[in-house]
């Protein structure tokens, strides 16, 4: 049974626009312009059972809209939803119980009150009793390893420590799906490793459906089993992850300094991006050649400093629309 | 239906006790926001020695009952600040986006937001209300007449600015229309009824329910009148009623409206 | 000075885009003298009575007056601006730029004031206008006497917020020492003027800030005589110097504080 069907989503928004200086203040207050921005067209998919699935696309493609349409926030313009069978737009109070979200910079924590205080208040909010609660706590504190700071007020917490805390928060109520908007976004590399690892056993744990957005493709690499991609407002790809990372994530981008110049041109799986004399960067194609072969002509005690970096989501986008054509 | 109001409650006091104790954190800041909030209101007693020192009455109030009127107006602001402060800030919290977290809890949105936060000073106005009740004559049934309208009359005033906030679902910035109309009921609140002619009059018991939420409690503990009694609760009652229609209805709107004010 | 007219222009700029807001604000002001008028006519049983020397249309143009003075300023915003400030650690930061914090305030404050001044002069006069009809008697000589002690008035005002704002060095949250101050200024010099107090009271005010703020400007305005207004002015200057002497104090203490704390 889907958890989630969305058919033919269409949101638009106006936005108010403003021109500069005095006389643009001036004439907005008198006669503001407005323009048509449309938000979200046309998108249908739907989320299995226990399935973690990546919703991505850059800053503005429509993602957030797209979540809090499905979180009751926003209504639609066109199209359906159903989320466990409820329409978000009618049964708000009833898919509040069913569903759990992480909006990641918007706090919906006390800071002043540690994280146990804090989960007691969700527990109230969704009509926990007071037993069930700590019992629920408790099982969270050891899968998602709070024992160290979960009597510390959530201020001098570390933002990764807050964010467990936040995705803590929004499981109390054991939501059947959970919304996770940027969860990592500001983190460093190894916590976000971190959150990643505790999502994926929460997963396990609880079969609970995990839907998921992010521009950072790390995440949805380590995470997501289903991708689904979004730009300017529709799906542009709707795929398994292994077809993605076949077809777009094969390749990386190595950056290095060099002591001596090498030649690289006419090697099989390698393209040069850029060439200036000691700097490099190049683009490796890893089903032709592998990163460590790629390393090795380049010859490793010729280094001084390298970057080795996945391609940026908006190139697969671009490709994307290339092999389209 | 029952013990949906019963959790309604229980988060409600949930969450001004978390207020209570972010705000003790710092003990000093506390206090002194209470103590100075009284000295503040108690500075405006000069106004009435000046005023009664040329009349023995005002507007058929006597001094005594001016301190009345002034522990009601002062009771009823501390109130509704108090237990309902984000009410009078609802304007920004809508156009900031900011309703989106309370819209995915179960339970109503109205309330869980305006009862997110306190005011301090406001428990400074709530208490100076009860030392002027002490100045008139404090009995048993003065002190429960005032407990009672302090309430009505805080929930009137919470739910004027609920309604005047709200617009901000259609017009967008409205956070100075608001604070006027809050404004407005604050400063009639402290002058005697008496003093006021006609068509004044006439607003201050309809378009700006002063006289109810305000004059009528005065009359009322000096003199007992159960007519009166009964539409100071009559019009709280409405009032929470055209609070609630009003926001949800601009929330409706919110939700299903395609408007984003952002500048590009 | 040409930076300080830099800033002053600039903030003019933006409250153009607040004119509204200001429009509406003055609906606080008009009900505020809609009470009181209620209040002056109750009072005086007979327009042509005296009551402390002040005739009834007087007390009624002094309310406008001080009520202009008293709305314009907008104490609690700047006290707010002023505490943040010191609490960001803005005006550290502040410290290193070629202008003084105070002069960079006051000037940001005036522009800030100017429309508003302008608005509320012109509604106050007409509202005046309307419900009382008569104009006092005043000369070109009052009319130059009048503005220039408003000027300072407002100058003062904003001097001595600035120093209670800066408090904020000292203690968490300096907005309860601005509610006093700010209520015993109305009570005392705005409501009405210093000859309602008993003598005593009347010889102490005299010396206070109460004369000068809002009482100065608003008695010249309903009574001009040209020997009171030099009198006024001179206190203005002398209150003006020291409401400087004591927020420069203030603020080189509360920043040597932070250099020494480290912020």
């Amino acid at each position: 049974m889907a958890v989630i069907e969305v058919k033919n989503l269409s949101k638009s928004f106006k936005v108010k626009l403003k021109e500069k200086g005095l006389k643009g203040s001036l004439k907005s207050i008198i006669k503001p312009k407005y323009k048509t921005i449309k938000a979200v067209r046309n998108v249908s998919f739907s989320v299995e059972k226990g399935e973690i699935i990546a919703f991505i696309g850059p800053n503005g493609a429509g993602k957030s809209t797209t979540i809090k349409m499905m979180t009751s926030i926003l209504y639609p313009d066109k199209g359906s939803i159903k989320v466990m069978g409820l329409d978000p737009s009618r049964d708000r109070k009833a898919l509040s119980y069913e569903i759990g979200t992480v909006f990641g910079q918007k706090e919906q924590l006390w800071t002043h009150l540690t994280p146990y205080d804090n989960f007691k208040f969700f527990g109230a909010i969704y009509d926990i009793p007071e037993k069930a609660i700590e019992k629920k706590i408790d099982e969270l504190r050891e899968l998602f390893e709070l024992d160290s700071f979960i009597n510390t007020p959530v201020r001098n917490l570390s933002l990764g420590q807050r964010i467990r805390c936040e995705i803590v928060a929004s499981l109390i109520h054991e939501p059947k799906v959970l919304f996770l908007d940027e969860p990592t976004i500001g983190l460093d590399p190894v916590v976000k490793e971190n959150i990643r690892t505790l999502i994926k056993r929460m997963n396990k744990e609880y079969k609970t459906t995990i839907f998921l957005t992010s521009h950072d493709v790390g995440d949805i690499e380590k995470l997501c089993k289903r991708v689904i991609i979004i730009n300017n407002g529709t799906v542009v790809m709707d795929d398994t992850m292994e077809n993605l990372k076949y077809h777009y994530l094969n390749k990386k981008i190595v950056e290095a300094k060099m002591k001596e110049m090498v030649n690289l041109e006419d090697e099989e799986g390698i393209t040069i991006l850029k060439d200036k004399g000691y700097n490099l960067k190049i683009e490796v194609d890893t089903t032709k050649k592998s990163v460590s072969d790629a390393l090795k002509l380049l010859n490793p005690d010729n280094i001084i400093d390298i970057n080795i970096s996945n391609v940026p989501l908006e190139d697969i986008i671009s490709d994307i629309y290339k092999n389209r054509d | 239906m029952l013990t949906e109001v019963k959790n309604q409650i229980k988060v409600v006091f949930l969450s001004i006790k978390y207020s209570v104790m972010r705000e003790l954190l710092n003990r000093f800041t506390f206090i002194s926001n209470v103590i100075f909030m009284m000295l503040n209101n108690a500075s405006m007693i000069i106004q009435w020695l000046v005023l009664f020192s040329l009349r023995e009455n005002m507007g058929g109030y006597t001094f005594k009952e001016v301190l009345l009127l002034w522990g009601i107006a002062s009771s009823t602001f501390g109130f509704s600040r108090f237990f309902f402060y984000k009410a009078f800030s609802l304007s920004s919290i809508i156009n900031e986006g900011k309703l989106d977290s309370y819209i995915v809890q179960p339970k109503n949105i109205l309330i869980s937001i305006i009862t997110s936060d306190i005011s301090v000073s406001a428990l400074g106005d709530l208490l100076y209300g009860y030392i002027m009740l002490v100045f008139y004559g404090l009995s048993i049934k003065s002190f429960l007449l005032f407990t009672y309208f302090i309430i009505t009359g805080g929930i009137i005033i919470a739910a004027i600015s609920v309604i005047l906030n709200s617009l901000s679902f259609w017009f967008g910035n409205t956070d100075v229309i608001a604070e006027t109309g809050n404004h407005l009921m604050t400063n009639f609140a402290t002058y005697p009824d008496g003093i006021f002619k006609g068509i004044a009059k006439a607003l201050l018991f309809t378009l700006i329910p002063v006289g109810i939420s305000n004059y009528i409690p005065v009359h009322v503990i000096v003199n007992f009148d159960l007519n009166l009694f009964l539409i100071n609760t009559t019009v709280c009652i409405f009032l929470i009623y055209f609070a609630f229609i009003t926001f949800y209805t601009g929330l409706k709107r919110y939700s299903s409206s395609n408007l984003m004010s952002s500048k590009i | 000075m040409k930076k300080y007219l830099f800033i002053f222009k600039s903030e003019i700029m933006t409250n153009l885009q607040y004119v509204f807001n200001i429009f509406v604000g003055f609906i606080g002001y008009f009900v505020m003298l809609f009470i009181l008028f209620n209040l002056w006519e109750y009072l005086y049983s007979d327009p042509n009575e005296l009551i402390n020397g002040y005739s009834m249309t007087s007390m009624m143009w002094y309310v406008v007056i001080t009520e202009i003075l008293y709305s314009v300023v907008g104490g609690r915003t700047l006290c707010k601006k002023i505490s943040n400030d010191v609490k960001s650690g803005n005006v550290a930061y502040n410290i290193n730029k070629p202008y003084s914090y105070i002069g960079y305030s006051v000037s940001s404050h005036f522009g800030n004031m100017f429309i508003k001044f302008i608005m509320y002069v012109i509604l106050g006069l007409g509202f005046g206008l309307i419900f009382i009809k008569k104009l006092p008697n005043l000369s070109l000589v009052g009319i130059i006497f009048v503005l220039v002690s408003s000027f300072l008035g407002l100058l003062i005002s904003t001097l001595l917020i600035l120093s209670i704002g800066l408090f904020s060095f000292y203690i968490e949250d300096s907005g309860p020492f601005y509610w006093v101050y700010s209520k015993l200024i109305l009570v005392m010099g705005t409501l009405f003027p210093i000859e309602y107090f008993p003598t005593i009271v009347q010889k102490i005010l005299v010396y206070t800030p109460v004369y000068v703020v809002n009482y100065g400007p608003a008695k010249l305005f309903v009574d001009f005589d040209i020997h009171k207004g030099i009198g006024i002015i001179l206190a203005q200057i002398i209150y003006v110097i020291i409401a400087y002497l004591i927020c420069n104090h203030i603020y080189r203490k509360g920043v040597r504080r932070i250099n020494v704390n480290g912020g």
